[in-house]
């Protein structure tokens, strides 16, 4: 990592930092939407212990994990790139000497570890709003831990390549936030995806946002069948290699775009 | 090449429009759409059925966007003031605050709100069985006033702390996520001490869930005139509040900004 990679990745994080209130009332946010879930699920349940395979008590540990999830891998790239080609300067990102792709990996990290530093103090009241406990068993872990890597990469991807559409698309302000209101849903943040109505289940295994937060919290509390685990990680590594790809061709073009406009 | 330019412009605004409202739509939409999926599959949620949470979830939006379309530009207040555009404001005859919601532009904040509210509380009184009776739309108004005048008031006292502190947004915005949150579930699943601190502390409750439950006929502790409550703590609150930015008013004038 060159002295520009960590430059990138301090500044990054010195952005992140001086917009620490709002990290810090989004995280008190999510104890509270974890604490809202909590008892509103507790209710529907009404007493039964399990429902459709799902016990309560790993429900709970299964929504505290998937919004914690979620609020990691929050990124800013989509409304970086989007403001930056509003304004006209992405045409000095495209002439650094740093390569693009490396230098959006560097705000990304950058802004993760400033992300995650704020939140530590959040994690154990979440905990307590919510609930937490071993994963099922030490494959579950593992299996947990590769899942969500995948799951952040493709987070980042999919946030590049909503980026991207900046290039061609008249500006749209919105489309960041409504993307994330859609993500978030299909992801599972409120209501697990053995839940969801047949119709729509079919289009949640459609999207990729399930692995940003129900695929692993899923494999975490035991809820995804064991044998079920390669195949899944299978598929979220070829997403991964799909939006890469994706990203690797999108990427080239918008810099020829930009200065075939006179950018 | 101007008007390719203006045409651009003017298509970019009216886009910008659309996705402004769909994303209201949208914020609002998963809110609901949880309520919907979930109640599809659990039979009801601490005795309210999906129609009845579904009246209580547009009434709190209804009530939201009632005060929030006319009072939208409290929302970038802290902006204003720290860059000394408020002072304009101050130069004039008139009321300072009617000029910041009158001589801003229009966001489309609240319509987003609103449409999504009128069509979720329209729906789900049909559902509901709901009969609009005179008493019934008196009830409801009543609530819907009152909500706005509590929500409103509240924020419009957090909106005053922006002459004294230097940022409020987050303020803002964290109190209104709550009232959104828990002011559109029935509140007695949250358990006895925050079903308290979300009445008698914070008066989510008084928002919605206490005229819904009178309209819905749900088993309350309270009696029927329970629904004139939101009104009437909504004008405490919001003349409290306007007392307030009164006087943050003229503590930043007199520090001679």
């Amino acid at each position: 990592m060159s002295g520009a990679d960590r430059g990138m990745v301090r500044l990054a994080l010195r952005i992140t930092y001086a917009y620490r209130v709002s990290v810090l009332t989004t995280a008190g946010l999510l104890v509270v939407e974890v604490f809202l879930l909590r008892m509103i699920w507790t209710s529907v349940y009404g007493g039964q212990s399990s429902v459709d395979g799902f016990r309560l008590d790993a429900l709970i540990v299964y929504l505290t994990l998937v919004n914690l999830q979620m609020f990691l891998m929050t990124t800013p790239l989509a409304a970086h790139i989007h403001s930056r080609v509003r304004t006209g300067v992405v045409f000095f990102d495209f002439v650094r000497p740093i390569g693009y792709p490396r230098q959006m990996l560097g705000i990304q990290a950058g802004t993760t570890l400033g992300q995650a530093s704020l939140l530590l103090p959040a994690i154990p009241v979440a905990f307590l709003a919510g609930a937490i406990s071993a994963p099922a068993d030490a494959v579950a872990a593992l299996a947990y831990v590769v899942s969500l890597i995948l799951g952040y990469g493709i987070a980042v991807l999919l946030a590049l390549l909503l980026g991207m559409a900046a290039f061609w698309t008249i500006e749209i302000n919105g489309i960041t936030l409504f993307y994330r209101f859609v993500s978030q849903f299909f992801a599972g943040t409120m209501i697990p995806l053995t839940f969801f109505p047949g119709p729509l289940r079919t289009l949640a295994d459609l999207l990729p946002f399930r692995f940003l937060g129900y695929v692993p919290a899923a494999i975490y509390v035991g809820v995804l069948d064991q044998a079920e685990i390669p195949r899944t990680l299978a598929t979220q590594a070829v997403w991964m290699v799909v939006l890469a790809g994706l990203f690797g061709l999108t990427w080239r073009r918008a810099q020829r775009r930009l200065v075939v406009q006179g950018g | 090449m101007f008007q390719r330019a203006s045409i651009r412009g003017a298509m970019q605004y009216k886009v910008n429009l659309w996705v402004g409202i769909a994303t209201g739509v949208a914020y609002q939409g998963t809110g609901f759409a949880f309520v919907w999926v979930v109640l599809q599959r659990f039979p009801s949620l601490a005795g309210w059925t999906l129609a009845q949470v579904a009246f209580l979830y547009g009434l709190r939006l209804v009530a939201h966007a009632t005060w929030l379309v006319p009072m939208n530009a409290l929302v970038g207040i802290e902006w204003l003031v720290r860059e000394g555009a408020f002072d304009r404001y101050l130069l004039r005859p008139l009321n300072p605050l009617v000029q910041l919601l009158t001589t801003r532009p229009m966001r489309v904040g609240g319509l987003g709100d609103l449409l999504t509210g009128i069509g979720i509380l329209a729906a789900a009184a049909a559902l509901a069985d709901v009969r609009w009776t005179p008493e019934v739309i008196g009830l409801a108004a009543l609530a819907i006033l009152g909500g706005a005048l509590i929500e409103g008031g509240i924020q419009l006292a957090i909106a005053s702390l922006s002459f004294r502190l230097l940022t409020i947004f987050q303020i803002s915005h964290f109190v209104d996520d709550i009232f959104s949150r828990f002011g559109s579930y029935p509140l007695k699943v949250f358990g006895g001490t925050a079903e308290w601190i979300l009445t008698w502390v914070v008066p989510v409750a008084f928002v919605a869930y206490v005229p819904a439950s009178v309209i819905l006929d749900q088993q309350m502790r309270l009696a029927p005139w329970a629904a004139l409550l939101p009104p009437a703590i909504g004008i405490v609150i919001f003349v409290g509040a306007y007392r307030f930015w009164e006087r943050q008013l003229r503590h930043y004038q007199s520090t001679g900004n």
